[in-house]
């Protein structure tokens, strides 16, 4: 909301600065978010007086004028306005001077004779778009004065910016209001104007469906003659932000402003049968709107009608059909309150939305519509030659009935923790407007005022108390302790694996929740069970994702594309697939599952020395799941082939106890390529929910430490290609010698020229009761040994 | 020759050789040769039978003594050896070579705030605790007073998955759930992630906040205040001055917006006489929303009617941005490793 210290000043005598103003309304909860300065630009313009004016010799339209600006001299300047003339008043740009587009002023000669600064146009001085010719001033004006000062031009207009509660904030008076009570000013709100009837035609009112319509009232304004409105009232309309367009439409939208009632001004010699319904679309119908667009209508939208069609969008937008033209002879002026639920839907639906709308769906003062129809009734016949019409068109089927809302003074230390005086309640209750009432001490009774919506119970009254009061000079105090479980939570679990992964040497990374069902079809993931966004930003984020990876894979093209050589990558988030279980009410139909992925890929160290050089693999891959698992004090992880992974080749399970919590793999390189990816990616994807279930229950449960040494022996064995290493360590855990306390695989050496493989092992022998003998250990070897031998494809 | 001169000639000739030893290898080969099991002086000794039982004795004797010179003067050669090792190893140590360096991760900026934030709110009694991401317009909107033509929805732009599940646009609907869980009193801290339909240079369309709902026997705005302050100056600074301003949330009232003085120009609102950049020469940033639970959002969970509470809300992204200087928005998403790395 825009507003100028001059306008503020026609209802409450406001002498402070706007910065102070502004300070003000800022800590009273109405934003300050710019002080506009619309008129800087010419604030060097003065009033110049045409003292003499003849044709250029040379040129069949320019004029040579002698100007007194104030300047010692007459100034002789060059004119090619056609309307300008000895003796008139005008604005004079003198040399040196700039002008709002940027042009300087400078000595200049013309087709010969010197000028020596420029008389001025309305749009030169952006005060309009008018260029008919230069801006004639009122024969008062004095040479050499500031025209900013002549035409008390609005110079410092206050951008505030109002909370959807505040609709009586979207108005000069409810801002003058505001001002008032803060500044301990008197308001002066505006007066009921005297109007003076003719006799004339008065359209009759129907209102088909009371519900979206509480009030609709109009007036008509006859023999009136269309033309542009005088300076001030454009120059304050541009200064707010408004296109002056005529001294009717100007009236409206000047009330608009003023007292934060939309009108419509519809041409009345086009309204057809002398009749205005207020009712719901038809279906199928359409209706074409100001701006030129043919709106197709539904049966929750409410429009104004004629006897014969559709002139207008109730509280939007009125139609083309009776729109004021340069002809138009007579008006129709609407005023009337529409439901701010229906305006909202319409203005929604058809993407439409203007400054009535966006008071009607907040709100107007229906005590003062029929009101704010008298001051533009009245202000319209003292801009034209126009006459008010007898009567007052109206039909009111839903009154304004105020909230009448129990006030306990003792609520508001209550809710704001300091002490009030009731004189201040009182005093601040009856500024924003509201009859109180005192007679119960212990709960007043208070009246809400009509332009107020959004104080209806005690809580809005104790805010306006605490506005006025200063929610800033509240004392803090300690924040009151509550007792609360310490039952460790899923956010707290998440960040204990954050921790690890951090702790580990992985970078955290935060993905979009959204995808595109693109990425999820470029990894070969199923159509079904996708959740899908109804009104996507872009294709690229019209799913919900279903697992970690495409995001993982976007964050390492970002950092290929920035020239990283190596990338070890986690995160944590919730991946989303449909779910029926909750068939309750407002089940949402969606089940979130947490989810940690891991992504790995090119070279293991970012350093080049001392470590060897080596891209990770599916051992760096396996080492953080089991490190991690180790952490969560859970049972050694098992980790199983699987066949049919979309976008993982190899892929593994990964199993813990009897649960599977998630699968390991490298992504298929064609996958991977359009990722920029040259090397192997390595992806990990783990429940975080079932973890969190598992870690729950696990427990730290000491083992004694062993009293005696161990003895080592180490055992190779030159295997087969199928021989995996995983086989070797079954078989040797299915011995059950217990004796053997530990296996553990040593090396993988690969001879060249042979396909096989020499799996070398360490053996742990411990007895917890005495030391090992060699002898003995040497036995208890070969006995593993020749066991191991037996096995397919195993010979030592 | 006599033996008594023969193991008398093996201290000289030990002598001799060890002046041309520089290495522990060879020292030890010499020490072998020398006093070994098959060595020269169990050769010597091994003569000891042919002589005169008489004379056996002294040569013994002369045979310890002679071993033990020997080992003396080898062992005053290790130690020699020893030395000169630790001094050259000394010498070629060069502390400027780089170490090695383990790997180092990094927790994401917003991760590192939530921490931090949530660290002092459970340190004042608050739990953390998560919701659903994907929300029935029920939690969302409805129950904190957000019917569905309540222009404040237009505050929020939301994306839908139907007409009545939507991404959530605040962390709030945990509120409703949490109290819907559990009686008062009840202060719990929700971090999380949240969604709008909104994508420029200042919006991301998901985004991080932090709510926090404190429910309890006479609950006031001061407490609020008190509670806002103490983590306002937990995270930017005791210096740090907060101001509270009224503005307006559906499910609060009172409301306030709460700012903080700008860490940039420390509040003058010009930094070298340059209009600050960060408050835009007001000396203050807008740093979260609060105010007083509204009536209605209790009466939605059925809380007793007098009862008293607050709620606030902050975005992550903000906090951090103004906390670590970071200029750009977009670079939280785009997980740029070297981004990354520098938090921790």
């Amino acid at each position: 909301m825009l507003l100028s210290l001059s306008w503020l000043r026609d209802f409450t005598p406001y002498e402070g600065t706007a910065e102070a103003l502004g300070d003000r309304l800022t800590m009273l909860g109405l934003e300050l978010e710019d002080i506009r300065r619309p008129y800087a630009g010419i604030s060097s313009i003065v009033v110049g007086h045409v003292v003499a004016c003849e044709a250029h010799p040379d040129s069949d339209h320019l004029h040579l004028c002698q100007v007194d600006a104030a300047q010692g001299e007459l100034l002789p300047i060059v004119c090619g306005a056609p309307n300008v003339a000895a003796g008139q008043k005008v604005a004079v740009a003198l040399v040196g001077t700039k002008l709002p587009d940027g042009t300087v002023i400078k000595k200049a000669k013309l087709r010969g004779s010197p000028s020596h600064g420029m008389i001025c146009s309305e749009r030169e001085l952006a005060l309009s778009e008018g260029h008919g010719g230069i801006l004639v001033l009122p024969e008062g004006f004095v040479p050499g004065a500031r025209l900013v000062d002549c035409l008390k031009l609005d110079e410092e207009i206050l951008d505030i910016s109002v909370t959807p509660n505040r609709a009586d904030c979207l108005s000069v008076l409810g801002l003058a209001r505001e001002t008032a009570l803060a500044f301990g000013l008197p308001l002066t709100p505006p007066a009921v104007p005297a109007i003076e009837e003719t006799e004339g035609p008065l359209p009759a009112i129907h209102i088909a469906d009371p519900e979206l319509c509480g009030l609709y009232s109009g007036r008509v304004v006859a023999d009136i003659t269309v033309a542009p409105s005088p300076m001030e009232v454009r120059f304050r309309l541009n200064a707010h932000g408004v296109r002056p367009i005529s001294n009717i439409v100007d009236v409206t939208n000047w009330i608009l402003l003023e007292c934060g009632q939309p009108l419509h001004s519809f041409d009345l010699g086009r309204i057809r049968g002398d009749r205005i319904e207020v009712r719901r679309a038809r279906p199928g119908e359409t209706c074409v709107t100001l701006d030129g667009q043919e709106r197709r209508l539904d049966p929750e939208d409410l429009c104004i009608c004629d006897a014969e069609r559709i002139v207008g969008l109730a509280g939007v937008m009125g139609g083309q059909n009776t729109e004021i033209v340069q002809e138009s002879r007579a008006v129709f002026l609407e005023s009337a309150v529409f439901k701010p639920e229906s305006i909202r839907r319409t203005s929604r639906r058809l993407g439409l939305s203007s400054e009535a709308s966006y008071r009607f769906e907040r709100g107007v003062d229906q005590e003062r519509t029929m009101l704010s129809l008298d001051r533009a009734c009245a202000m319209m016949v003292s801009l034209s030659p126009g006459a008010v019409c007898r009567g007052l068109a109206v039909a009111q089927p839903g009154p304004f009935v105020p909230a009448r809302m129990a006030f306990r003074p003792a609520r508001v230390g209550a809710l704001l923790g300091v002490s009030i005086e009731e004189s201040f309640m009182e005093k601040v209750l009856q500024g924003t407007g509201c009859a109180v009432d005192r007679s119960d001490p212990v709960a007043w009774s208070v009246l809400q005022p009509s332009w107020r919506p959004d104080l209806t119970r005690e809580a809005d009254l104790v805010e306006e108390v605490a506005r006025f009061h200063g929610m800033d000079t509240i004392p803090p105090a300690g924040p009151p302790v509550v007792g609360t479980s310490v039952e460790p939570g899923r956010h707290d679990f998440w960040a204990m694996i954050k921790r690890w992964g951090a702790g580990i040497g992985l970078n955290e990374v935060v993905n979009y929740s959204f995808v595109g069902h693109a990425d999820l079809d470029h990894l070969g993931l199923p159509r079904e069970g996708r959740i899908s966004v109804l009104n996507p930003l872009s294709a690229e984020q019209d799913a919900l994702r279903t697992v970690l990876a495409p995001g993982l894979l976007n964050t390492l093209r970002h950092n290929l594309a920035q020239g990283a050589t190596g990338l070890r990558v986690f995160e944590l988030a919730n991946v989303f697939a449909p779910d029926d279980r909750d068939v309750s009410e407002r089940a949402t139909g969606v089940r979130e599952t947490g989810t940690l992925g891991l992504l790995l890929y090119g070279s293991r160290h970012d350093a080049f020395w001392p470590h060897p050089a080596a891209d990770m693999d599916y051992a760096d891959a396996r080492g953080l799941v089991e490190h991690l698992i180790a952490t969560l004090h859970l049972p050694a992880p098992v980790f199983k082939a699987a066949d049919g992974h979309p976008y993982l080749l190899p892929c593994v399970t990964v199993v813990c106890g009897d649960r599977e919590i998630g699968h390991a793999g490298r992504v298929k390189p064609a996958l991977a390529d359009p990722f920029h990816a040259r090397k192997d990616v390595w992806i990990v994807e783990l429940n975080l929910d079932t973890l969190r279930e598992e870690h729950a229950k696990a427990t730290i449960v000491f083992r004694p430490l062993p009293g005696f040494p161990p003895v080592r022996r180490d055992i190779t064995l030159v295997c087969t290609p199928d021989v995996q290493a995983g086989r070797i360590e079954a078989h040797l855990a299915s011995l059950s010698l217990p004796l053997l306390a530990e296996t553990a695989l040593l090396d993988v050496y690969e001879p060249a020229g042979g396909p096989e493989r020499h799996l070398t092992f360490r053996l742990t022998f411990r007895h917890p009761d005495r030391t090992l003998k060699d002898a003995e250990v040497d036995r208890l070897r070969e006995e593993v040994a020749q066991s191991l031998a037996k096995l397919p494809g195993v010979h030592l | 020759m006599d033996i008594l001169e023969t193991l008398d000639e093996l201290v000289d000739e030990t002598r001799r050789r060890l002046s041309d030893i520089a290495e522990e290898q060879a020292l030890e080969a010499l020490r072998i040769d020398v006093l070994g099991r098959k060595g020269r002086l169990s050769a010597i000794m091994g003569r000891l039978a042919e002589l005169d039982p008489a004379e056996r004795p002294k040569v013994g004797e002369k045979a310890n003594a002679v071993k033990q010179a020997c080992t003396d003067l080898i062992e005053t050669r290790r130690k020699d050896i020893a030395a000169r090792k630790e001094e050259e190893g000394l010498a070629r140590f060069d502390p400027t070579l780089p170490g090695r360096a383990p790997w180092q991760g990094s927790l994401h900026p917003t991760t590192c705030v939530i921490d931090q934030l949530c660290g002092v709110f459970v340190s004042m009694g608050f739990k953390a605790v998560s919701g659903p991401e994907v929300e029935h317009d029920y939690y969302n909107f409805e129950a904190l007073n957000m019917p569905a033509a309540h222009p404040a929805r237009d505050m929020q732009d939301t994306l839908y998955i139907t007409p009545t599940t939507l991404l959530r646009t605040h962390t709030s609907p945990v509120q409703i759930r949490s109290m819907l869980a559990s009686p008062p009193p009840l202060a719990v801290i929700v971090p999380g992630k949240v969604y709008r339909r909104d994508s420029d240079l200042t919006h991301t369309p998901m985004f991080h906040q932090i709510e926090g709902l404190l429910v309890g026997e006479g609950v006031t705005m001061a407490h609020l205040r008190g509670t806002l302050t103490t983590f306002v100056q937990a995270v930017f600074g005791a210096d740090t001055r907060i101001r509270f301003r009224p503005s307006f949330f559906p499910f609060t009232e009172p409301s306030a917006e709460v700012d903080i003085s700008c860490k940039l120009c420390g509040g003058t609102g010009n930094c070298d006489g340059e209009p600050c950049r960060v408050c835009k020469t007001t000396g203050w940033v807008e740093i979260l929303g609060c105010g007083m639970v509204d009536p209605a959002v209790f009466e939605a969970v059925d809380y007793p009617a007098d009862v008293t509470g607050f709620a606030f809300g902050l975005g992550v992204e903000r906090v951090a941005m103004l906390k670590y200087a970071i200029n750009d928005l977009r670079m939280f998403f785009e997980n740029d490793k070297r981004f990354l790395e520098q938090f921790l």
